[in-house]
């Protein structure tokens, strides 16, 4: 009786361990099906950006037989970030990897990104055919190691029926913004019932407004930080946290803000707000009121800094041709990442995508989409640095210091300081 | 008699009170996975779906390979129980009833395994594993926790328990020490082997770090991957359908739990064969 039992246990894990060398041999197979070379494809998009997604490799994989491409999903930016680092030592790596743009220094520096200039001119194409504002991270010592995917940039989104409501107008200066979030805020015995305006708890939203203060993150030698001259981090901060004491503004808690702020923002909780341009197709979806956009409001200049993902090749990839028909078909075949970006809402990058008919279309029935297009002319990105991605949990600390655990502005700013030179000075 | 009643009152709504906060995530999830979009975001929110959104459990379901991913949760949770319950009970007997040299230290350092976060181990082990060609396999999931420390030290003071004249009983009888245990040990341990083996079962059917980190393809990934793709970090998540991913990963707990629990409190209350 207790043998039988035992036999039984032993045949499942000798069953489990042959249907694990299964996998294996399938997956292994980078010529095996057919002459198809099999090209890995890592992203981190999910949801139903991932499906969009989904549904351009299978539109890549229909389009020709030479070539298939496998994506997966590879969590999180930071946590894809992390599995490529150790992919990439253990010799498990993809060929082609989408990478949030502000971790492509790291891996440029580490020499592990394909230099695609090459590439890019066998297809015809120059760096000056994509969106100035868009290629800050594209080019590293003059290789062009990474190319734009999805990205988006900061806007501000606004519920216009509300505005209208009260006779406001969408604001367009800090001065501005200040008054009609406070004129929006609805009391109710002490209880803020409506707040004026919102953000997601996220370094980019300080840094725009850094930068729009002619501030930049980080000093030009990449020594320290760049917002110290003439106070630009404190009155940023200072003007936030005078908003958050009035019910102006609502900072959200720090889990799932983005989600958060999304859903008060279409419920009529709060009736403008700092988000990505990536969720102005579900807003539009979903919001029952006048919905509009515009260019985040200026202080002394209009900026913006620019985030999601690019793409990029892996040095290390054994097929490197195929990996680039697969990105060329992205940037230049209207089945490629237009379409991607008509499906979702990122922004359109090379010149031929913002003048091609669907997008024209597009932004001809929702304006929205292009107000962060337009803006890109103001598109700076000053946090570039192969620090960055630790510099990053700094900043995150700081701001939760000060927005959440009311610090002192000044003597944080400064430890964060001191934090940002000792580890500028460590890389 | 009058005083008697207000306690017992009392405790009543003490105990619902309690209930509540650990039921209600249960049902809001619930709730939650039969609703449409639109009522998820509603203020105030509803309890009671208007009509329950069945479909969401299919559009949950075809998002991805999730056959594949249920496979693969099935078969690293089940191998796992098993390779660590045939390393553990043995090495539980032998830290209890044995005496041998080196036991403080050989137990010390099933201690020191039983504190070592995850975290710290899974770049070596993801190099050696990738070293080994077993990436694109289940292995690296399952071989990691062939050893259960916690199990070891809770069957180990469970086998402390039983009194020493029941093993001479069995050995006088000729008993082999495989029999004394197999037959003996194991059948008194069931309790603390049906907490083991919940416990074990709840942490790697949840498990999203260790998977995450040691997979790259989507034939080798469990459910757990495959629900936190639901979730959108960008735009608005489809909570209702997330939720539905949810439900379906949680149903298999519940119903583990239903199957231990009279063990599991047999195990708490245990005062040993007296």
């Amino acid at each position: 009786m207790k043998k039988s039992y035992l036999l039984s246990l032993v045949a499942i894990m000798i069953f489990v361990l042959l249907s694990g060398c299964n996998g294996e041999e399938k997956a292994n197979g980078s010529n095996g099906n057919g002459g198809k070379t099999t090209i890995q494809f890592w992203h981190s998009l999910d949801g139903k950006n991932g499906e969009y997604m989904d549904a351009l490799i299978q539109r890549f994989n229909d389009s020709q037989d030479e070539v298939k491409v496998v994506g997966t999903f590879q969590g999180s930016y930071d946590e894809a970030a992390t599995k490529l680092q150790q992919s990439i030592s253990a010799n498990t790596g993809p060929d082609v990897t989408m990478l949030e743009r502000a971790y492509v220094q790291q891996f440029a520096e580490s020499d592990v990104l394909e230099d695609m200039s090459s590439y890019l001119k066998s297809s015809g194409l120059k760096k000056s055919d994509f969106a100035k504002g868009l290629m800050g991270h594209s080019t590293f010592n003059e290789k062009l190691v990474s190319l734009p995917l999805n990205r988006s940039t900061p806007i501000l989104h606004v519920n216009k029926t509300i505005l209208d409501e009260k006779g406001l107008k969408v604001p367009t200066n800090w001065e501005e913004l200040k008054k009609v979030a406070n004129a929006l805020v609805v009391k109710e015995g002490g209880k803020v019932n409506r707040y004026g305006f919102t953000m997601p708890y996220d370094t980019w939203y300080p840094i725009a407004m850094i930068s729009q203060s002619k501030g930049t993150f980080f000093n030009k030698d990449k020594t320290s930080i760049g917002f110290e001259k003439n106070d630009v981090g404190v009155k940023v901060f200072e003007y936030l946290k005078d908003m958050q004491k009035t019910g102006a503004l609502y900072y959200p808690p720090s889990q799932d803000s983005g989600n958060i702020v999304n859903q008060m923002f279409t419920t009529g909780k709060v009736p403008m707000m700092f988000q990505s341009t990536g969720t102005i197709g579900d807003i539009s979806q979903n919001a029952k009121f006048d919905y509009v956009t515009a260019f985040l409001p200026k202080n002394d200049v209009y900026a913006t800094p620019t985030g999601g993902g690019n793409v990029a090749m892996l040095a290390s990839s054994k097929n490197k041709e195929a990996a680039w028909k697969f990105i060329d078909f992205m940037m230049e075949d209207p089945d490629g990442l237009l379409q991607f970006i008509l499906d979702t809402g990122y922004l359109p990058f090379t010149k031929k995508m913002a003048e091609s008919k669907e997008i024209q279309d597009l932004w001809a029935k929702e304006p929205n989409r292009k107000t962060a297009y337009d803006q890109l002319k103001y598109a700076v990105d000053n946090n570039k640095s192969v620090a960055w991605p630790q510099t990053m949990h700094e900043f995150f600390s700081a701001i939760e210091a000060i927005m959440y655990d009311d610090a002192k502005i000044e003597p944080t700013l400064k430890t964060f300081k001191k934090e940002t030179e000792r580890i500028l000075s460590e890389n | 008699m009058k005083k008697y009643n207000i306690w017992l009152s009392l405790d009543y709504i003490l105990k619902a009170a309690v209930l509540l906060s650990f039921v209600f995530p249960f049902i809001w999830m619930i709730s939650t996975s039969l609703q449409t979009f639109e009522e998820t975001i509603k203020i105030p929110p509803t309890i009671f779906p208007s009509s329950p959104q069945w479909i969401n459990f299919v559009d949950a379901m075809s998002s991805g390979p999730f056959v594949t991913y249920a496979k693969n949760s099935v078969i690293i949770t089940s191998s796992i129980i098993i390779i660590q319950f045939l390393v553990m009970i043995p090495a539980a007997y032998a830290f209890a009833k044995y005496d041998f040299a080196g036991k403080k230290i050989l137990f010390g350092m099933v201690l020191i395994a039983f504190m070592m976060p995850g975290q710290v181990t899974f770049i070596p082990i993801y190099l050696m594993m990738a070293d080994w060609g077993l990436i694109k396999t289940l292995v690296p999931q399952i071989l990691p926790f062939m050893s259960n420390a916690f199990g070891i030290f809770l069957l180990r003071q469970y086998f402390m328990q039983i009194p020493e004249e029941i093993i001479e009983a069995a050995r006088l009888d000729n008993a082999s020490e495989f029999k004394i245990v197999w037959k003996i040990m194991t059948p008194m341990a069931k309790p603390a082997l049906a907490t083991i083996a919940l416990f074990s079962f709840v942490s790697h059917w949840n498990d999203y770090f260790w998977p995450l980190v040691m997979t790259d393809t989507n034939e080798v990934r469990p459910l757990t991957l495959g629900i936190a793709m639901l979730k959108q970090s960008e735009g608005i998540s489809n909570w209702h359908i997330i939720m539905a991913g949810n439900v379906v990963l949680v149903v298999p707990i519940l119903i583990v739990y239903l199957l231990c629990s009279k063990h599991i409190v047999k195990a708490f209350v245990y005062s040993g064969i007296k």
